[in-house]
């Protein structure tokens, strides 16, 4: 599939900001299933200075500064992107036990495996207590393929977590979610992460876009997506498999990869620390245009 | 070793004569000093000698005499927990912990091998990762230690070393071997202090420094300035190097400022920098200044609140993105507390063949990290041997032998929850060194912090260091903290050694900054407030005097004491109630006034005043000169002092004390400190504070007085130091409009109006200003309609007061009034034009977990 994908946010502020340092995570990742044909960045005021890396994760960062006097600052983000259907696993693919992958990422040399330790450790956001390796005991059962083990604990919080926008902020601590069932996206998405790590498994926290579709017969509504988290765990020798707890399903097609980390701390979409500026309101728009609605195929 | 005894076995030394007299060493343990009971190792015998010839009752005095010399110079080292900021002083025993220079020679080398070897670690974590990819470090212990930060990953420019200043941790076990077991790569502290000791024991016991052969400091600080130097990619010449600080609160900022000076470094804090266009910038009175290197002592995830922990106040927002652009160089690098993470040194002997093609020089105390199923297995079984840290910082850490049942299994339950957080490792008894106690040498447990600094070609290690008197393997932090005692260790040299002077050596070219536009604002800031604090200290004691004296006299020759009530209320001390005798009345007029001497929270508290005075001469250190910072100490001895329970007389006697000692501050300020930028905010502040006092002052004589008249004149007179000035003039009986004269406009009266609006304007003028404007600053404007309005006044309309006149005058309120509006905005003015108050930085989104 091919999108373009326009994510647009807007800082209003009360008073003058004289300085802003900002951190933005808004280009999506290049990977064997994701093109990204080229990405249009347009900041205002106009930034003194940007510059674009590859952070530790390998995820595409924008740094730029501010330095003129601003009372509101807009960062908007277009990106063409192509989604293949070519994501290494799908349910149905064959596992191996999760015990036996358990002990092959404690022991194997090879250096991929050995990096990919480093999602089993606990993160800022993520820490993996004993209630979330109690909450995902009844998926593992001894000699389970791990895919198996893990779609069903997919499968668990989807049906018994409630998708509640109100419930949470980023500060809500997981213990909270559990407790109450209750949540969005990044909250899923750490949850299961804390329930695989308590299991000594490595899993990292994906962020990007969903494609939503309008209800049959409606019109596409532009700007009603948002920003949208799921998370991969790691098959060691063989790669990432990924999970969206929000939807029940394994990312196909309609997951646009943005960025991907420890938890969302890694990957939030636009940091930043500014000097003035009193009070601040904050809009975002996502809009995930499909391509053939603007170019029909030829 | 050549060892040679201290006295012949057959005639041994009368106990009680000498200071070296029984010295017991323990059988099994290792001493620095003696290999055997009377027994001395030959590197000691000379100074054994000169120690004998000092006696012991000599060395206690010399001990005292050091003491006060660490006290006069402030050398202290704050602890986190007092809310008044007291201070903990720092202690320093007199005898030298000796090491010949052929031992030192093998362990600098061993410790500058440990210095690359970390260089080259953090170079691969940040950057390919071969250590863990290879499978030399497991990647748990590396990426769960704290120290090991993501955002730092490939953020030093291509041939930038990651490890500058490297503070080493060591420990000499019983079999005569001395192993590190520590690193120190954030804030490696100790330099500053070791050089102080150095200094002060030269000075207090000359006979044994002066050409003793022991190898100087001076050259390895030399070697660290010009590192620093060296990393700055602009200005080779002259580049701008700074000290950035946490500020007063840290507890080792004594040692920022000292280094600071000795190193000729500008003392900045974070909010004094700023970057812009992907440089770093000093906030000065004169606008930004380039900083090219930065020393700094902050910890790496206080530094950038932008990528780093985002509640930081303490750091500079875009600092890592302007050290990947290569514009500025840190010492360390950010993201170097990574070594200081205790499980590595499990790894060192494979690291250092892999790294660096080397075998490891200097042994760690043995270490095994519970992360792997034999390191585990072994601290489990041999726990009542080892002791058991965290890998994570700020945790306890527990001695295996001392483990009750119950917390023995607590703790192995914690480690097999995660292994890879834990480590044993071996304590064996520490070697001892002699101490001085009660004129005697007795030998206690040390440890010794060793450092060593990049140069051209690998590291340079400082002949010495820090030994400190230990009971077990703490980390500095924590043995100073309870009030540990450090010792000057000496490297011995083959031949004596000049005594070359440390201090205050000029380095490099120096670049004339005379009009002191360069001064850092929140310095101008504190020095202002610096000024404002003395004079109303100055101020509230002399009101206190007054009062204390006018009621001592009262009771005993029965004078008029209606002026007392003016006096608590020029105080803010409630009046109290009319009492039912005149002795209760005294009670109770005493017990007010003491309040402002005991109460903190009292507004006229002189403890509180001289709190503020002490918090903003901390911050600006080292712009008072070395005097003025020893009356500074020598007024917070007086009042600490202050006993519970004063007495009238007492308290009056007290508050002269206090008062000759803020005299003294201001004054040699005045005579030490060049009258550039900083020096005219501290005397703008106070005389900013001295006139809106004086306005007060005369609006409560003539205006709003109780007991208006005759003795609150005389009284405002002996407040202002005038009553002598007074009688020598008019030789006559009071009469306000002699007063008036005297304290208004009389501008040759340090003490009048007249005089102290004539100096802020004079003061004033001389502030630098970025832009040449023909037009007047606010500050120039408010100061000017004051004066005016004082030069412009009719003081026959004035004098209309008379002799016995009881009512106000509706003309001198006027003035008052007048003279008092624009200076109210004056100060606001010099914040808003000079102090830069930028809002602290804050984040768009609030990250924290």
């Amino acid at each position: 599939m091919r999108y373009i994908v326009t994510h647009r946010t807007l800082y209003r502020y009360s008073s003058g900001v004289a300085l802003c340092h900002n951190e933005a995570r808004l280009l999506p990742r290049r990977t064997a299933w994701q093109r990204c044909q080229g990405s249009r960045v347009a900041i205002e005021p106009r930034p003194s200075l940007s510059a674009e890396r590859e952070d530790f994760f390998g995820n595409r960062v924008l740094y730029f500064a501010v330095q003129d006097i601003h009372r509101c600052l807009e960062v908007n983000v277009a990106t063409e992107v192509q989604v293949l259907d070519n994501r290494p696993f799908e349910p149905s693919s064959p596992s191996l036990p999760w015990e036996r992958a358990l002990r092959l990422l404690r022991e194997s040399p090879d250096p991929e495996v050995i990096e990919a330790r480093l999602f089993a450790l606990d993160s800022p956001f993520v820490r993996a207590l004993p209630e979330f390796r109690a909450y995902a005991a009844p998926s593992f059962a001894p000699g389970r393929p791990l895919l198996e083990a893990v779609a069903e604990l997919n499968r668990r919080i989807y049906k018994e977590f409630i998708y509640d926008p109100h419930f949470t902020t980023v500060a809500t601590p997981l213990k909270e979610v559990l407790k109450e069932r209750r949540g969005v996206c990044q909250d899923f998405a750490h949850l299961a992460l804390a329930c695989l790590r308590g299991l000594g498994l490595a899993a990292r926290y994906v962020s990007g876009y969903l494609e939503t579709l309008p209800p049959p017969g409606q019109p596409r509504l532009i700007g009603a997506d948002a920003s949208h988290a799921w998370l991969a765990v790691y098959l060691p020798g063989e790669g990432w498999a990924e999970f969206d707890p929000t939807n029940d399903c394994m990312p196909r097609e309609q997951h646009i990869t943005l960025a991907w980390g420890r938890d969302y701390g890694d990957v939030a979409p636009l940091i930043g620390v500014m000097t003035g500026g009193g009070s601040h309101t904050l809009e975002v728009s996502v809009d995930v245009a499909p391509q053939h609605e603007l170019e029909p195929e030829r | 070793m050549i060892e040679a005894s201290l006295s012949r076995p057959a005639e041994p030394s009368p106990p009680g004569d000498s200071v070296l007299a029984g010295y017991p060493v323990a059988a099994s343990g290792y001493d620095e000093m003696c290999s055997a009971p009377g027994v001395l190792r030959a590197h000691w015998r000379a100074l054994a000698q000169v120690l004998e010839n000092i006696g012991g009752a000599e060395l206690e005095r010399r001990h005292a005499e050091v003491q006060r010399l660490l006290q006069a110079d402030g050398v202290t080292y704050n602890t986190y927990d007092d809310p008044q900021g007291a201070q903990r002083l720092w202690r320093v025993d007199n005898i030298p912990l000796l090491m010949t220079g052929e031992e030192w020679t093998a362990l600098a080398a061993g410790m500058e091998q440990r210095s690359r070897l970390l260089d080259a670690l953090l170079a691969d974590l940040y950057g390919p990762r071969r250590a863990i990819r290879q499978g030399w470090l497991p990647p748990e212990l590396v990426f769960a230690h704290p120290g090991f930060l993501p955002a730092c990953h490939r953020s030093l420019p291509e041939g930038r070393r990651w490890l500058i200043f490297h503070g080493i941790d060591l420990a000499r076990g019983p079999d005569g071997v001395i192993r590190a077991y520590g690193d120190r790569a954030q804030s490696p502290s100790g330099a500053g202090y070791t050089l102080e000791n150095r200094i002060i024991l030269a000075r207090a016991l000359p006979m044994l420094y002066r050409d003793a052969p022991l190898r100087r400091l001076a050259s390895f600080l030399e070697t660290e300035r010009a590192t620093l130097a060296s990393l700055a990619r602009y200005n080779p010449e002259s580049p701008h190097v700074v000290l950035l600080t946490p500020g007063p609160s840290s507890p080792v900022y004594f040692e920022h400022a000292y280094l600071a000076n000795y190193l000729s470094l500008s003392l900045v804090e974070g909010e004094d920098l700023v970057v812009r266009d992907g440089r770093v910038w000093l906030k000065t009175l004169g606008g930004l200044r380039p900083v090219d290197v930065i020393l700094r002592r902050v910890a790496d995830p206080l530094c950038d609140p932008l990528e780093l922990r985002g509640d930081s106040l303490l750091g500079v927002p875009g600092l890592l993105q302007a050290v990947r652009g290569g514009h500025v160089a840190l010492a360390n690098a950010l993201g170097s507390g990574a070594i200081e993470n205790p499980g590595l040194a499990a790894f060192f002997p494979a690291l250092c063949r892999h790294l660096l093609g080397e075998e490891l020089k200097l042994p760690s105390l043995p270490i095994w990290w519970c992360g792997t199923a034999e390191g585990q297995q072994h601290v489990l079984t041999n726990l009542e041997r080892l002791v058991v840290r965290s890998i994570l910082p700020d945790e306890p850490h527990w001695e295996g032998d001392r483990l009750d049942g119950k917390s023995r299994l607590a703790l192995i339950e914690r480690i097999r929850a995660a292994p890879h957080l834990f480590v044993g490792q071996e304590s064996p008894p520490l070697s001892t060194a002699p101490v001085l106690e009660q004129g005697r040498l007795t030998p206690r447990p040390v440890m010794l912090r060793g450092f060593a600094v990049a140069a051209d070609d690998g590291y340079r290690v400082m002949p010495g260091g820090l030994a400190r008197v230990s009971t077990g393997l703490d980390t500095l932090q924590a043995a100073l903290q309870k009030g540990g005692i450090s010792k000057d260790w000496w490297v011995l040299a083959p031949t004596p050694q000049p005594h070359v002077s440390l201090l205050r050596q000029a380095y490099g070219p120096i670049v004339a900054t005379r009009d002191g536009s360069d001064l850092p604002s929140r310095v101008a800031d504190n020095l202002f407030w610096l000024g404002r604090y003395s004079e109303r200290l100055d101020g509230t004691a002399r009101l206190l005097r007054e009062a204390f004296g006018r009621l001592l006299e009262w009771e005993q020759d029965n004078t008029d004491e209606r002026c007392l009530d003016d006096l608590l209320d020029a105080l803010k001390i409630p009046v109290p109630p009319v009492a039912e005798s005149p002795r209760a009345r005294f009670f109770a007029l005493r017990q007010a006034l003491l309040s402002a001497l005991v109460e903190s929270e009292h507004p006229s508290n002189v403890q509180a005043l001289f709190g503020g005075m002490l918090r903003t001469g901390r911050a600006v250190r080292n712009h008072l000169g070395d005097d003025s910072w020893r009356l500074l100490n020598r007024l917070q001895t007086t009042m600490q002092n202050t006993p519970a329970d004063l007495g009238g007389r007492q308290a009056r006697e007290l508050l002269e004390e206090e008062l000759m000692l803020v005299a003294a501050f201001c004054g040699l300020n005045y005579e030490t400190m060049p009258h550039h930028q900083g020096w005219l905010f501290f005397d703008i502040g106070r005389y900013l504070e001295r006139v809106l006092r004086t306005l007060d002052l005369f609006k409560l004589a003539f205006i709003t007085a109780r007991n208006p008249g005759l003795p609150l004149w005389e009284v405002v007179l002996a407040i202002t130091d005038n009553l002598t000035a007074y009688r020598r003039r008019y030789r006559s009986a009071l009469h306000p409009t002699a007063i008036i004269d005297l304290l208004l406009f009389d501008t040759a009266n340090p003490r009048s109006v007249g005089y102290q609006l004539r100096r802020l304007q004079r003061d004033i003028g001389r502030l630098y200003r970025p832009e040449k404007s023909p037009y007047c600053s606010a500050e120039e404007r408010l100061i000017l309609e004051a004066f005016t309005t004082l030069q412009l006044a009719d003081i026959k309309a004035l004098s209309t007061l008379t002799h016995d006149s009881t009512s106000s005058s509706v003309e001198l309120a006027r003035l008052l009034e007048a003279i008092q509006k624009p200076l109210a905005g004056l100060s606001d003015a010099l914040t808003h034009s000079h102090f830069s108050h930028a809002e602290v930085p804050r984040q768009l989104i609030d990250m924290r977990p």
